[in-house]
Parts: C-alpha cells; structure tokens; sequence
C-alpha cells in the first residue's frame, strides 16, 4: 500500500516537472540565401516607377491606339480577336488551361510551373514563351519578362500576332521598370504589328 | 547521448545538525531538489529529441516525373522501364495502385497517388498504345474509356540526403501500418504495452536480480524503454544507463500518447545496416528485405521484421537465413499462443520461405554525380541540418533514361577504345554531362566510367585543359562583326610567333604540323587549325574574348595569354556545358539547372527554382556559329560522327585535343540536347586520344541510343542565304548549282555575282535553312581521307548533291562497310 502511494506520489511529482518543460516548436526552414542565378521567388522590390504593369486602366505613357489592349499579367488574351490556337497538341493545350485558371486565380507560380511542362513538350512554341514571359511580368520580374518575350518572338518567326504580343509585354515591362521612351518604341511597334496581324 | 551519472552532493553528510531528525528531512530535501533538477534536465532532453526526431526525416531526391501523351516518343519497352523503376509489378488485372499489364502492343496500369508542388494526383487506371515509337493510345479505364491529354507518372526516387549518422528510413503512419505488424509486436516484445507506465517492474527486477548476482545481463524492456533506448543513450549497460532509462521512459508515457510512442518506435528501431546506411524503421526495412511497402508484406513477412527487433545483426535474413527463420518462426508462435492469429494462420505462414529478396535495392543514390551536383546546390541554399532532417522533397531535373544511355556509351565505348588500341584496361576515364536545349535542365551526369562509384565526380571536379572547344568563342566574337567577318571570310594560317611580356615567345602549331595559308574561316573552325584561328583571336583582341567567359557562366578566369586562346586553361565539363548550351539556345543563356522544386514533407512549395533566360549573345552570329559547327560535324574534325549518327540530324559539334593526347573532348548539340563528353586519365598521363577518337565516340554512341531530334535552328531576321561557291568563295546566280546556299548577315556576302561556270538550272530553294544543312563538297572526285583515329579505317568521302538525299546514307553504309 505505502508502495502503491509513494509510486502515485513520484508520478504525479514528474508529472509536474514534466508540465514545466517548454515544448519547442519545429524550427521553421528558410532558404539561407536566394538561388544565385534564379531571382527570389519574392518579387523584387519595386522600381521606383509608380505605374505598375498589372493596372488596368490605360498608363498614361501608353498611345492611344493600345487603349483596347487587355490587361497585362493575364495568361489568358482577351482581345477582340478570337483566342489564337497555341498548339495543336492537346497535351500543351491541357497545361495552357491549368495555367489559366492558376493565374487566374493568381497562383502564379503554379502558373508559371504548368507553362515550364509545356515548354518541356514544345519548347520552341512561341506561344508558351509569351504565357511565360506574361506570368512574369505579372509577378514584377520585368527584365526577366523582357528577356522571355524577346526568346518567344525568336521563335514567332511570320506569326505577327504572337509577335504583337510579346512586344505588348516588352512595353509593359518597360514602362514599370520607367523606361518610357523604350516602352511607347515597343508598345508603338505592338500596335503596328497588331494592325498588320488583322489584315488578311 | 551520454548522461552524467546521479551526483549525489556527499558534503552534505559531514554538515551537523542539532536534531538528527531536521538533518534528515533537510538532507531529503535537498537530495530531491538535486533529483528535481536532475529530471528536469533529463525531461527537457527527451522532449527535445524526441520533438526533433519526430521529424528528422531524409530529403527525397526525385528524377522528373515523365509525362506521357499521344504522339510521345516513347516505346513500350521504355515505359516498361519506367514503370519497374517505380517499383510496380506485373499482374494480370492491374487494378491496384503500381501494377500493370502488357496487353498486345501497350500496357495497361494503374498509377500511385502522388502529392507533387502543385497538388495531389490521384492513382488512375490508365491504358496505352504504342506504333511507331511513339504513345498511340492513352485513355482513362473506367465504364468507358476516355481519352486523356496528358498523364505526369509519379516521378522515380534518386536517392537521400540522410541525417547526421546517415540514418535512412520511410516514415509510416500508425495508421498505415498493419495490425499483424502491431499484434506480432506487442505479442514479442511487451504485451503490456498498453497498459504499463513505461516500464514493467518485474521485468527490471528480474533483470536487476540477474545483474547483480553476476548472471547474464538481460533487457526485460518495455518498448518504451527500447524506444528510449534508441532514442538517446549509448549501447553500454550500466546501473546508472539503466535508471536514466526508467526515468526517462516515465517521462516520455507523460507526455506523449501510447499511440505517439508507438508510431515513433514503428519508425525508430534499428533493423539492420546497409554499408554506410543504417535501416531505421518497419517503414524502409520493409523496402530493404522485401522490395515492397509495409502495407503489401505478408503475415510471415512482417513476423520477419519483428523477429528482427531482438538484434538485426544477428538476426539477419541475408546473413543467417536460419536463425531468423527460427526466430520468425517463435514470432509466429507468440501471436498465435495469444490468438492474434488462427491455428490455420499459424501453419500456413509457418510452412513458407523467407521470400527475402537477395538483392537490397540501392539505398545510396544510382547516381551519385548528379545527387552530388544537387546536393551541392542545395547547400548553397539551404542549411545541412534542414536538409537531412526536415523531410524535403526535392524534384530534379534527372531523366534515367538520358542517364542510362549516357552511362552505357561511357563505360562501353572505353572499354572497347582499351582494347582496340591495346591501352591497359580500366585506364581511361570520363565523364559526360547531357542538357535540354531550351530549359537547360540536365538530364544525365556521369561522374566517372563507375557510374554507381560515389567517388570523384569527374563531370563536376576535375579542371582539365579544354584545347579547341574554346575555340567556337572566338569565331563568335569575330561573326558579331559582319562588316570584317563573314563565313568565308579568309583567315591567314601561315606561321606565327607571338610575343608577349610575362611568357615565352609562343608559336602555335597546327594538329597536322602544317601550315595552310589562306583558308575560310568556316574551314579553319571545320579543320580546327591553330594556328589561323589563333591569328584571329589575338587581332580581336585575347582580353576581349576571355572576358565574354562570365557571360557565359563560366566563371574561373583563365590566363590572359594568347595561348588561352587555343584552350590552355583548365575547366570542368559542366562549365564547357553551359558555353555550348548559350550556343545551341540561339545566344540566350539558360542557367542550367538540377532542380525544378523543393516542396516540404507536408506537400508545400517552398521554393521553386523557375526557368530563366538571360540573352547574352545576338542570334544572328549564333546562327552563323552554329552553321560553322554543324560544318564540323559534316566535313571537318568530327565527321567520322556519322558512324554513329545520321546527317540528317545536322549535329553542331567541336572536338578539343590537348598538349601530348592528354584529353579528349567533345561538345556538341542536336535540337533538343547538348551533351559534353571528357575522356582521358586520372594521372593525366597521355592517352594517344584525339577528340574524335575519344569523347567523341561516347557521345555518338549515347546520341545513337538516345534518339535525338534533328538540329534546325531558328532562321534570324537578319539573316540570308546567299549561293556560293564553297571552294573560291565567290557568289554565283541564285540558280547555280557550283553554289551552296550560305547564310550572311544581311549585307555582309559578296555583293558581285560571278557568272555561274557550268549550266544554270533549277535553283536548290535558296533562301531555306535547311539548304545550308544539304551543303556538299564540290569536288567531283571522291575523296579519300585519313582520319586522325586509328581504329576507323581511311573513310571514303563521296561528293554530296543536296538533291540527292540518298547520298549521306550511303556514306554511312560504306564507312560502316570499311569500319
């Protein structure tokens, strides 16, 4: 019995010593610095230029002729025209959607992640390139952006639409990094190609 | 861990109180403040590690996940492959998760739920054909089958980044384990455990009897005190060890649950060694013995892995199949005295074999280089501690069946270059590395001719001269200038001495130790002359191209010498990998990459390592780059490459050779790859190998085997192609057919048109890429030419006519006829 009463007694005194002890919380993991090579996946600080891409109204260095541009960061082209068929490979096509609805939803890695599949499948699709060029822009890696654009109309070859488009994004990405000049040259050229794509 | 032993304070007894009986209780009560404390420090120990262990989990490193659609180049067998990688079995109604079933020309399966970056995806029964090399078919089973776009298969396990002592293990729920596992457990090894404090007093008496009267020293442990055990303290067994263990296993049933304990020990207990690897866990030691989950082993089978609980070393299937026969068998018996299981249950699993299978499946990575190039960027990123213990899960950008193919050329080809030149087996060494054109993701490292050898990663360490597969930069430096440079531009290859302060006079020499006045400069980069192109480097200026390196990702600065210029510095392949992948991505610089994500154990991303693209050079001197290269491949230094590969694949590629046939290099890309090959010796001794007859007859054999897409660069904007006449390179009519189609930078070919020598007829349509990829030698005699590699017979050359497309073909057969 004296047994039983001192065991009772020594547990409920490790009982209490126990519930003293802190419990210590998992340690939570960083990245101990950002890729070297690849930008953080934080976008960078933004440029000192107030306007940024994804506004929808107008910018005001935008020419009027862009007035009817859709909005820059959407993978999805909503212009007057009806949506251009980027592949004719029903994988690449399966991906583009879940790109969409990622960005639309604004996941935009998960968006980004899906184009770079595509890309795997096709990668010398213009198309994809501007998707990806897009999504960038829309995250504010503007040179990266700059630099996909300029690899998609590297592989537009006489395809004047995608070619509009990339220089649509070029614009964009320039006016945010407040290149203004540089921008109404590339959104000028756009709206040029843009005019010519519509011409039978 | 070690544990100081309980001190108790011995000043305390000399101390003299007036009252025997105050002394005592202060005495006591000093006594369990120091113990308070003591278990204190003890309970704040178990916590921590125990805390800490619960998570102490391996990165999983992962291959990419294939993905497969119709119109996939993929054959059966390769799918075959893929799937036995993954670990799924054969069954002939493949409805559980990896199974599958060849069906009369594809395969019937039914894939793993897989938790990938960006969500789950579920397990599908899936049916495919193939014709033609390629996915015909892929369709959803279901009522009716239906047409799937697109099917990600789980990705395949590379290797680990274990913890500390290289521990490994498989982390399993308690939910997921199977009662039998539980039952045989309990019924072995502490059939109180549900019910007991932590520690079993009778136990520890008898095991405390037995120690102190001299006999045997016993366990007579709880699997609390097991846990404990593995958990914190050294093998040794000792009193003190002994009541640090009761404590602290009181402590542990404090606070955690029975079934918080348990499912750490499932996952704790040591059960066996693999080399370096120690096998923690029901979870992994159920893959090492069985090949299989947890989850599929059979009653006998898990009785196995309990039985194995009371020493593993001793009890080893491998080693004594007997003994751990037996002591499955008491197992068995156990469970069956406390009717866990029937009778019937009993003998049947009594009466079956071990079914250990012989052969552990490697717990070290199949591919050490490339875990190695992973891992050190992880490391960049990311602190050791997180990453051999959080349970990352890291997806690569390794493709096994890249990796295989480049594996097998290396060692095949080696060996088959020992013998065919009489040089001692197991001398050469080499190293390959394999990219995506556009994405710069590596698909294949091979550190060395022992691919599975973790030892020195040849593709990642070794900095070795790199000879002529500089020299592309150069001739890139001199196209960007189309006003001074063009494709036929002539370049002077008479002798020459360069004197430079700082080093000897130096006087380049051609590989033939000849000299040959004027030649093209698309002939100089075909033939690999020094001496001419080491003239044009040092007009443009030998600072000037050395510092176009960091551009290109490579980092070492070579010696600003013009022998730099010729490739005298040492670099390591993968840095040769980017310089040509720059070159066949049209001059957009892709960082290359091993990683595509890093998602943590509980499916979220945590980083995503994207694709990024930076231009670096303009496309249009690329353009003619590539043509120059492709050119090398057709009729200059690596044409013997068409015993391998066929010319219509229009391979660009550059040999490199060094001082005494110390190293043999090859670069090259087709239009989805870019592969870099080294071969040549540890000791750096020569190995009498060229380029050509070295590296570069691994990386035909692996492209053989690969199967890669055909090299059509993009036609830039500012590009034309002009008809010209190879040999006096002068402009003909564009209908001429004593012209080739050549591309120009716009403005910078020949502006006179010299009147075409033989009949104009219908032109070849010039103005087409793939004119200049028909490009033929003019000359109407056969041409008979020595190839610097012995073991290839003198090849004859037959005179090309871009009409006909039957030529190179037959070019091949005769060099295979000769060979």
């Amino acid at each position: 019995m004296k047994n039983r009463i001192s065991f009772i007694f020594v547990s409920a005194w490790l009982l209490v010593l126990g519930g003293c002890a802190g419990v210590q919380a998992p340690i939570a993991i960083t990245p101990a610095t950002t890729p070297s090579g690849a930008p953080s996946t934080e976008p960078p600080a933004q440029p000192a230029a107030t306007i940024t891409p994804s506004a929808e109204p107008p910018t005001p260095t935008a020419p009027p002729g862009m007035q009817a541009s859709q909005p820059a960061g959407e993978a999805v082209v909503v212009g007057p025209e009806p949506k251009p068929v980027m592949s004719g490979n029903r994988a690449v096509v399966a991906l583009l959607d879940r790109a969409e609805l990622d960005s639309k939803a604004g996941k935009r890695e998960a968006a980004g992640a899906a184009l770079e599949r595509a890309l795997r499948i096709e990668p010398r699709n213009p198309w994809l390139w501007l998707e990806l060029a897009q999504v960038r822009l829309a995250e504010g890696q503007y040179a990266q952006a700059i630099t996909l654009a300029q690899k998609s109309n590297s592989f537009a070859g006489r395809q004047l639409r995608v070619q509009s488009e990339n220089w649509q994004v070029i614009g964009q990405a320039r006016v945010a990094q407040g290149d203004s000049a540089g921008a109404e040259q590339a959104l000028k050229l756009a709206a040029e190609l843009a005019q010519q794509a519509r011409q039978p | 861990m070690k544990l100081p032993p309980i001190a108790i304070p011995k000043f305390l007894s000399t101390f003299k109180f007036k009252m025997p009986g105050k002394a005592v209780r202060v005495v006591a009560l000093l006594l369990l403040l120091g113990l308070s404390g003591y278990i204190y420090y003890l309970d704040a120990t178990i916590r921590e590690a125990f805390e800490g262990r619960k998570f102490a989990l391996p990165a999983r490193v992962y291959g990419r996940a294939l993905e497969v659609y119709p119109g996939l180049k993929l054959t059966r067998e390769q799918l075959v492959d893929e799937l036995r990688a993954l670990g799924y079995h054969e069954n002939p109604e493949p409805k559980d998760a990896a199974t599958y079933r060849l069906t009369m020309n594809g395969i019937d399966f039914t894939s793993r739920n897989f938790v990938f970056g960006d969500g789950p995806q579920p397990s599908q029964h899936v049916r495919t054909e193939f014709a033609d090399g390629k996915v015909s078919l892929l369709q959803e089973h279901g009522a009716t089958d239906v047409d799937m776009p697109l099917l990600r298969m789980e990705p395949p396990v590379i290797g680990g980044i274990y913890p500390g002592h290289n521990e490994d293990r498989d982390l399993v729920r308690l939910d997921q384990v199977p009662k039998p596992l539980i039952d045989a457990l309990l019924a072995t090894e502490d059939r109180k455990f549900y019910t007991h404090w932590g520690i079993d007093p009778r136990g520890i008496a008898r095991a405390l009897y037995k120690t102190l009267t001299g006999q045997r020293i016993e366990g007579g442990s709880t699997l609390t005190q097991q846990l404990v055990k593995n958990l914190f303290l050294s093998p040794e067994r000792t009193l003190t060890r002994k009541a640090n263990e009761v404590l602290m296993s009181l402590l542990l049933e404090m606070h955690y649950s029975k079934n918080e304990i348990l499912e750490t020990y499932l996952n704790e207990i040591f059960l066996g060694q693999d080399a370096s690897r120690a096998i923690h866990g029901f979870g992994l030691a159920s893959h090492y013995y069985f090949d299989r989950p947890l989850d599929r082993l059979e009653l006998q089978e898990l009785a196995t892995l309990v039985g194995m609980v009371k020493g593993p070393t001793v009890y080893d299937p491998r080693k004594n199949p007997e003994l751990t026969l037996n002591r499955r068998n008491v197992v068995l018996k156990e469970m069956a005295s406390l009717n866990v299981i029937t009778q019937e249950q009993f003998v049947e699993a009594r009466d079956k074999p071990l079914g250990v299978v012989q052969r552990a499946p490697t717990g070290t990575s199949p591919y050490p280089a490339f875990l190695q190039f992973v891992h050190r960027q992880l490391q960049r990123d990311y602190r050791e501690e997180d990453l051999r213990s959080e349970g990352l899960r890291i997806f690569t950008t390794l493709d096994p069946f890249v990796q295989h193919q480049a594996e097998v050329a290396l060692q095949s080809r080696l060996g088959e270059i020992e013998k065919a030149r009489r040089i001692a087996a197991n001398t050469l060494e080499g190293a390959v590395v394999v990219s995506s054109t556009q994405t710069g993701e590596i698909q294949a490292m091979v550190g060395g001719r022992e691919a599975r050898f973790a030892g020195f990663n040849r593709a990642l360490d070794i900095e070795r001269p790199i000879g002529s597969v500089v020299k592309p930069i150069i001739y890139l430096t001199a196209l960007e200038d189309p006003s001074h440079y063009t494709l036929i531009t002539p370049l002077d290859d008479s002798p020459l001495v360069w004197k430079q302060p700082g080093t000897s006079d130096w006087k380049p020499q051609n590989y033939d130790h000849k000299f040959h006045e004027q030649v093209q400069l698309r002939t100089a980069l075909a033939e690999s002359y020094n001496v001419s192109t080491a003239r044009l480097g040092i007009s443009l200026g030998v600072e000037r191209i050395l510092d176009k390196l960091p551009l290109y990702g490579i980092e070492r600065r070579p010696p600003p010498f013009a022998s730099s210029l010729l490739g005298a510095f040492g670099l390591a392949p993968v840095e040769v990998m980017q310089l040509y992948q720059t070159f066949a991505d049209g001059g957009f610089r892709t960082p290359l990459r091993a990683i595509r994500s890093i998602v943590t154990a509980d499916g979220k991303t945590l980083q995503r390592y994207p694709l990024n693209v930076e231009p670096v050079a303009a496309p249009a001197p690329v353009y003619l780059l590539t043509a120059a290269l492709q050119g090398v491949v057709r009729e200059g230094t690596a044409h013997a490459l068409s015993n391998w590969l066929p010319a219509d694949l229009n391979v660009a590629g550059k040999t490199g050779t060094t001082d005494d046939l110390r190293d043999s290099w090859f670069a090259g890309y087709t239009g989805d790859r870019v592969a870099v090959v080294w071969v040549g010796r540890d000791d750096n001794k020569p190995t009498g190998l060229t380029g050509a007859s070295g590296a570069m007859t691994v990386w035909g054999e692996m492209m053989k085997n690969i199967q890669p897409e055909p090299l059509v660069p993009v036609v830039p904007e500012e590009i034309e192609m002009v008809n010209i006449d190879p040999v006096k390179a002068v402009r003909y009519a564009d209908g001429c057919k004593d012209g080739v189609p050549m591309p120009f930078i716009k403005g910078s070919a020949p502006v006179e048109t010299m009147p075409c020598p033989t009949a104009t007829v219908e032109a070849p349509k010039v103005g087409d890429a793939a004119g200049m990829i028909a490009e033929a030698k003019p000359e109407a005699k056969p041409e008979v030419k020595l190839d610097v590699k012995p073991e290839v017979k003198p090849v004859v050359k037959l005179p090309a006519k871009p009409e006909l497309k039957q030529e190179p073909e037959k070019k091949n057969w005769l060099q295979r006829i000769f060979n």
